[in-house]
């Protein structure tokens, strides 16, 4: 276990009775724009040499870097795996993607698209992956992809829903006949349940919210049966005085992610079905 | 000293120290495999060897690879559809471990698909950490991943980072002008010593450095290597590219998704085909016989690892030179160079020519233009004359442009007429586009 005093930027937000203040992605700012020359901003102890160093996309001028070591980055990937298994994916099925190969959600899924990862969420379920860049011109090109590769799952940029679902249309391509489910995200947090429930109708499929949080790895699916994100075993959440919730990721240890705040959200009561046992987060 | 015993100073491993002939040899052995593997496994090359008559078994020298058809994106796209799948029967060993990935191979004809195993990515990984050895990159330091998930490079590079023990850079967005910016943060903090980028995306890195008031030169200081790819580049530009970021050694990676590849050597005389990618003909466009050294001609590639898709004898519309001369820097494999694709070609007065042909042309008549960013105007090829818009150089602007009207007019017997212009749409990959009037408004 990492002691945070050695670390700059937690040592800033440990009170004196040791108790740490939970962050966000503009505390990170902040401390980065005071240590220009960390690239990490003080989450990364000075002598580590990272194998792997993540731009976090949440983060502007100057970006924030992540990092992870060898064996980080598998764990990361069995998180994802472990969603897309909540969702029903199996194996010898084919996964697409229409994104930034730079996102989480497909870094992880093959070793082929990152280094250091020995099996990635699709190689552990035995799925086909493919990608398309997550540009809105390359919308017709992803119609094109879901028509001949007919994938069984597809993860889309929240932002490329739109001009997807009018390639779609452009091309009378009905993707309910084989998608088994959709699931969008957003570079950091939640897109808004109503915009996705419009877009379910519209593609005639399920389609489920990723929770994600790159400064704190944390990836979450939407739960088909309770609506709640269910959180994997590698996280552990807290609720906060301010009604808000904190995460800390377990299998971070070379850039500790510690009690990040994930904003207005509960611990939600009760158990799911579909996983009896799992923590749940709900109304974020 | 014989050219022909002239030393690899570095060699990757044994196979960078074969001789002319012992290369052929090993490539006819390994290609006999793929071509057996081929005709035993995959339902499209079976298929196309029965109708032509030609017997794996037969094949004795790289000369019998004349028997085998020739495979085109039109060939591929026509399976696709009959299959109505990605996978056409060029595809080896998926259902062998799960980890099989798909990328694309688009252009203006039309996305076909190829299949990436686990097995692929271990030979094609140890495949193009050689070729990215000869193009310097050497172990440690940091790898800034260059490729978004669709591309098939993107299935090599995370394999050549940690084949070399490099940290793996991942910058969010994509490669795009627009997160230019990001590219430049990661660039400066982590101070890489080898760069392999886009050709269009370094000029784009560079124009956003200058927004962000870094010198270029300065950006690329620990750079020893800047391994430029994506299109042709004219000795001219290798120069331009050099001055603007100060890296001394600026080197061409160029192939295609379907496994041609090649480097260039220390020597940058010609890309050499890496010879465990994949084996590289010049052909005649109408008799599909071998073309003599220097000539130019469809450029033809046989993927020699016999994993996920196998593309054998593929045409994927490029044209381009091959020169079996030995190399001074000790190589045997042979050298080639891809100038454009056949579907840029455009007739000038008496000749059939290439995008390339006028930035060459630019640079060799006036050597101030070296790397200048310009765009031929589609209207008036069809008049028969040569329209370039140019983006305004800095100094002498007016001399230099009728310098260099005047030239390219004796040289290419044709009016020209060249245009300043402050502003051109992001179209430049190294040579010029060819544009509409219309088109160049719109995107300007």
């Amino acid at each position: 276990m990492q002691d945070l005093a050695d670390y700059p930027f937690y040592r800033e937000r440990l009170a004196s009775a040791g108790e740490l203040r939970a962050w966000t992605v503009a505390d990170l700012e902040e401390f980065a724009a005071q240590n220009p020359s960390d690239p990490f901003a003080g989450r990364v102890l000075g002598d580590s040499v990272p194998k792997v160093a993540l731009q976090i996309e949440a983060t502007s001028e100057p970006p924030v870097w992540s990092a992870l070591d060898v064996g980080e980055v598998d764990r990361w990937a069995d998180v994802l795996a472990r969603m897309w298994q909540r969702w029903g994916l199996a194996p010898g099925e084919t996964i697409a993607f229409f994104d930034y190969g730079s996102s989480p959600l497909v870094l992880l899924a093959s070793s082929s698209y990152m280094a250091y990862l020995k099996r990635g969420a699709a190689d552990r379920l035995g799925v086909t992956a493919i990608c398309n860049d997550g540009v809105a011109t390359m919308a017709p090109r992803m119609a094109v992809i879901v028509e001949t590769v007919q994938p069984a799952a597809l993860i889309l940029r929240r932002d490329l829903l739109a001009p997807f679902a009018t390639a779609l249309q452009a091309a009378s391509i009905k993707v309910a006949e084989y998608l088994k489910w959709i699931a969008v995200s957003e570079p950091e947090g939640t897109p808004a349940r109503e915009e996705i429930l419009r877009y379910a109708s519209v593609f005639g499929v399920p389609t489920y919210r990723v929770l994600r949080a790159d400064a704190a790895f944390l990836l979450a699916g939407e739960c088909p049966d309770c609506g709640c994100f269910h959180l994997d075993p590698a996280y552990q959440a807290e609720p906060l005085p301010s009604s808000e919730l904190a995460v800390t990721t377990t299998f971070a240890q070379l850039c500790p992610a510690v009690r990040y705040n994930i904003g207005s959200a509960e611990i939600a009561s009760g158990r799911c079905a579909r996983e009896p046992r799992a923590s749940r987060i709900s109304c974020i | 000293m014989h050219l022909s015993e002239a030393r690899v100073a570095e060699p990757f491993d044994k196979l960078d120290s074969f001789s002319t002939g012992e290369l052929n040899r090993w490539w006819t052995r390994r290609m006999r495999s793929v071509l057996k593997t081929a005709a035993a496994e995959l339902p499209l090359y079976a298929d196309r060897f029965a109708r032509a008559g030609f017997d794996p078994a037969e094949f004795r020298t790289l000369d019998d690879l004349q028997a085998v058809p020739i495979l085109t994106k039109t060939d591929v796209l026509a399976a696709q559809s009959r299959t109505g799948s990605n996978q056409i029967g060029i595809e080896c060993g998926l259902g062998e471990r799960p980890g099989v990935t798909l990328s694309l191979s688009s252009g203006t004809s039309g996305t076909s698909f190829i299949s990436h195993t686990p097995r692929w990515r271990r030979l094609q990984g140890l495949s193009a950490s050689r070729a990215h050895w000869w193009a310097g990159l050497r172990r440690g330091g940091s790898l800034v991943l260059s490729a978004p998930a669709w591309h098939s490079y993107a299935a090599i590079q995370p394999f050549v980072a940690e084949h070399f023990g490099m940290r793996c850079v991942v910058v969010s967005g994509t490669y795009l002008p627009r997160f230019a910016d990001r590219i430049v943060d990661a660039i400066s903090r982590f101070r890489p010593k080898f760069v392999t980028m886009f050709l269009p995306m370094v000029f784009s890195i560079l124009a956003a450095a200058r927004r962000m008031g870094i010198d270029g030169r300065a950006l690329f200081t620990s750079v020893e290597s800047l391994v430029v790819t994506g299109a042709p580049i004219t000795p001219g530009m290798r120069s331009h590219l050099s001055v603007l970021t100060g890296v001394s050694r600026v080197a061409e990676i160029a192939g295609t998704s379907e496994n041609l590849l090649s480097v260039d050597c220390p020597r940058a005389e010609g890309l050499h085909v890496v010879p465990d990618t994949c084996y590289a003909e010049v052909l005649d466009p109408q008799t599909h016989r071998p073309l003599a050294d220097g000539e130019p001609g469809m450029m033809v590639s046989t993927a020699l690892i016999a994993a996920g898709s196998l593309f054998i004898r593929y045409d994927a519309g490029d044209i381009g030179i091959i020169d079996h001369q030995p190399c001074r820097c000790g190589l045997a494999a042979p050298r080639i160079k891809i100038f454009g694709r056949w579907e840029n070609r455009f007739q000038l007065g008496a000749r059939m020519m290439l995008p390339y042909d006028v930035q060459l042309a630019l640079e060799q008549e006036v050597s101030e233009l070296n790397g200048a960013t310009c765009v031929i105007g589609r209207e008036a090829l069809s008049q028969n004359r040569l329209r370039l818009l140019l983006i305004e150089p800095e100094q002498s602007a007016s001399t230099l442009l009728e310098a260099a009207r005047g030239k390219l007019e004796r040289r290419f017997e044709v009016p020209v007429e060249i245009v300043a212009v402050r502003e051109l749409p992001l179209r430049f990959k190294g040579v010029p586009p060819i544009l509409s009037e219309s088109e160049v408004a719109a995107e300007s």
